[in-house]
């Protein structure tokens, strides 16, 4: 298996994902509109930002993408956790996560990572910084997880930087309605197709106000109205959190490029809080449903057990934890090669 | 002949007048035919409201005071005719007898309380908006509380892969009626470690009348006008009631040219009332 995918390597360039565009042309829905729907995921082992060292390499060629990904897996399984991934189904390997020739999910700026913050934007994170730092290590109430652990929002859903699990997506589509349901705490978006103006701009929103509309066959979405009780980036793998300015406008492009390919790139522009506009390139891979329902909020021991066991930590009451595991990292590739699931990104377009 | 007619004429108008008010549904825009979606099916598109008491008590019942003294009128219970067909709810005694005690109770006992998914057919008529998105494959139905969603599958008729709290729900059609069948419900917070969260049961309003993980509903929606839909549900659970029994309502479509579901993310209101015990501080 590892024989077949280093020869399938050979014959890759460029960005196939930008040459599959050109020439896949994606199936109508009833109503005669491309047909993004059915069961997708953008789990991956791509970094957000790009590593320093690969500044001047936005792609990788495909055999280095492949090793790069099994690395990535060998990594993962040896992690040393609370409990091991694989047992809950939960790692980007056995959910549909395929290796990626891009070294980074930001495209833009060039160097693949998050331009510098203003001066003001500064400020606001050194504000939210010091915040953090005053609450202490032990949870005081669910506000100092910012919501995320207490069900209220995943701020990786919008815009979307990618969970280490659980990154799936349920798209169905009407005429004038376009739903996407992303599995994180069911964080949905119902996406308005026919022309209406946003909601007026003093209703805010965690996930936004979001408005679509097609241009030839892609679907763009534009997004504005997010509450500022939320912030942005802050999650494991991206720069620190920081508040936005109520003028962040997210555009959002969603292009079928294959039968199990959706191309999803998105620009944030919020000349308040970055320097300048940034963009990232998430590919979603089809996988099977059905999508089962999270229910984060009922029963939630991680929330509950955060809060119960500082209170007892504080008062020196607090059980160890029990002994961590490994996973066992050359199983786990081998296994996935196995599964023929090792396909790199893009490189089937770029043979058609 | 003419006397026959209008005697019989007479008649059904009598026959009319003496159904149930739960069953008003039903007969009104029977002979309707809804537009079509451009697969072919009838187009249930749109925001969908229950306007009636059902929230507070699918049975007859009369205004009552609310739960919490201080919040006065505000909080009280509208008075209903009730919506289940030919009710009551056809409780076992002993279940009878626990729904009273849940109901007593219902302050920690109702889900709604916590914000958790409200289920099925409880999400229906919830005083929230309901959005129904159809495509050929599914059938989305969003309501604006908590989050929760039904995701109806019309091409295929599989086994719940797991008990939900929004159950599991195939999907088919039968002329202008949709007919749903769901199972696959949770009954309770099993195996919760927080007591402030647990629910032993799962309220179908907030009069405390409940199912357990024992439930099954057969739903019909119809199309009985441009702006109302039929809504009919069969709840059977052999664990409380001796005999499936039905509730019947319209549903109304929220017409405003640009209605949309707002965000009512209640998990932000009820943190603090469920886990304030083992907060410290406001943490603000």
């Amino acid at each position: 298996m590892r024989h077949r995918l280093v020869l399938g390597a050979a014959c890759l360039v460029l960005s196939a994902l930008a040459a599959g565009a050109q020439t896949y042309r994606a199936p109508r829905t009833p109503d005669g509109v491309p047909d993004l729907q059915g069961f997708w995921t953008n789990l991956t082992y791509t970094p957000f930002e790009r590593p320093r060292e690969l500044a001047a390499k936005p792609f990788y060629t495909e055999q280095e993408a492949i090793d790069f990904f099994n690395r990535s897996i060998a990594g993962a399984q040896d992690q040393i956790v609370h409990y091991v991934n694989g047992d809950f189904g939960a790692t980007p390997v056995q959910t549909g996560a395929r290796p990626n020739r891009r070294t980074s999910l930001v495209m833009d700026p060039a160097d693949g990572r998050i331009p510098p913050l203003t001066p003001e934007a500064q400020k606001r994170q050194q504000v939210l910084i010091a915040a953090d730092k005053a609450r202490g290590p032990l949870a005081r109430t669910w506000r100092d997880d910012r919501g995320t652990v207490w069900c209220v929002f995943h701020d990786r859903a919008v815009p979307s930087v990618v969970a280490p699990y659980g990154s799936n997506y349920h798209i169905v589509q009407s005429k004038d309605w376009i739903v996407m349901t992303y599995e994180w705490n069911t964080e949905r978006r119902v996406i308005a197709l026919d022309g209406r103006p946003h909601a007026p701009a003093s209703v805010r929103s965690y996930a936004g106000d979001s408005r679509g509309r097609w241009e030839g066959d892609t679907l763009v979405v534009e997004t504005t109205n997010f509450t500022p009780k939320r912030t942005f980036l802050g999650q494991p793998g991206t720069p620190p959190a920081v508040d936005a300015s109520p003028a962040l406008t997210l555009v959002e492009r969603f292009t079928r490029t294959a039968d199990d390919t959706l191309v999803h790139t998105y620009t944030v522009t919020d000349a308040a809080t970055w320097t300048r506009p940034w963009t990232v390139e998430l590919p979603m891979h089809r996988i099977k449903g059905p999508m089962l329902e999270y229910a984060c909020n009922e029963n939630n021991q991680d929330g509950f057990a955060a809060l119960k066991n500082a209170r007892l930590e504080e008062a020196g009451k607090l059980a160890p934890l029990e002994p961590m595991r490994r996973g066992d990292a050359k199983a786990a590739i081998t296994q996935h090669e196995e599964s023929g699931a090792a396909k790199v990104i893009g490189a089937d377009d770029e043979k058609k | 002949m003419r006397q026959t007619t209008v005697a019989a004429l007479a008649g059904a108008v009598l026959v009319v007048v003496l159904l149930p008010a739960a069953g008003e549904g039903q007969g009104a825009g029977q002979g309707y035919t809804a537009p079509r979606t451009k697969s072919g099916q009838p187009d249930l598109n749109g925001f969908w409201q229950a306007l009636n008491t059902a929230h507070w008590d699918l049975e007859a019942h009369d205004a009552a005071a609310g739960p919490i003294l201080q919040l006065g009128a505000a909080y009280a219970v509208p008075p209903g005719l009730g919506v289940v067909i030919g009710g009551p709810i056809p409780y076992k005694p002993d279940a009878l007898a626990m729904k009273k005690k849940y109901a007593a109770n219902a302050l920690k006992e109702d889900g709604e309380i916590k914000c958790y998914l409200p289920g099925v057919p409880r999400v229906m008529y919830m005083p929230y908006p309901l959005q129904i998105v159809q495509s050929t494959e599914f059938i989305l139905m969003m309501s604006e509380f908590a989050t929760a969603q039904r995701t109806i599958n019309m091409m295929t008729n599989d086994r719940p892969p797991a008990d939900t709290w929004m159950g599991w729900s195939n999907g088919r059609w039968e002329g202008e009626t949709l007919v749903i069948d769901s199972r696959g419900f949770l009954g309770s917070t099993i195996g919760a470690l927080d007591p402030e969260g647990a629910i032993n049961v799962r309220f179908l309003d907030r009069a405390g009348n409940y199912h357990t993980d024992g439930l099954h509903v057969v739903e019909r929606i119809r199309r009985t006008g441009p702006d109302h839909l039929s809504y009919e549900a069969t709840i059977e659970d052999p664990n409380v009631y001796t005999r499936p029994w039905t509730i019947s309502m319209p549903l109304y479509r929220r017409v405003e040219p640009n209605m949309q579901l707002g965000e009512f993310k209640c998990e932000e209101f009820v943190s603090d009332l469920v886990y304030g015990k083992y907060q410290k501080g406001t943490g603000q």
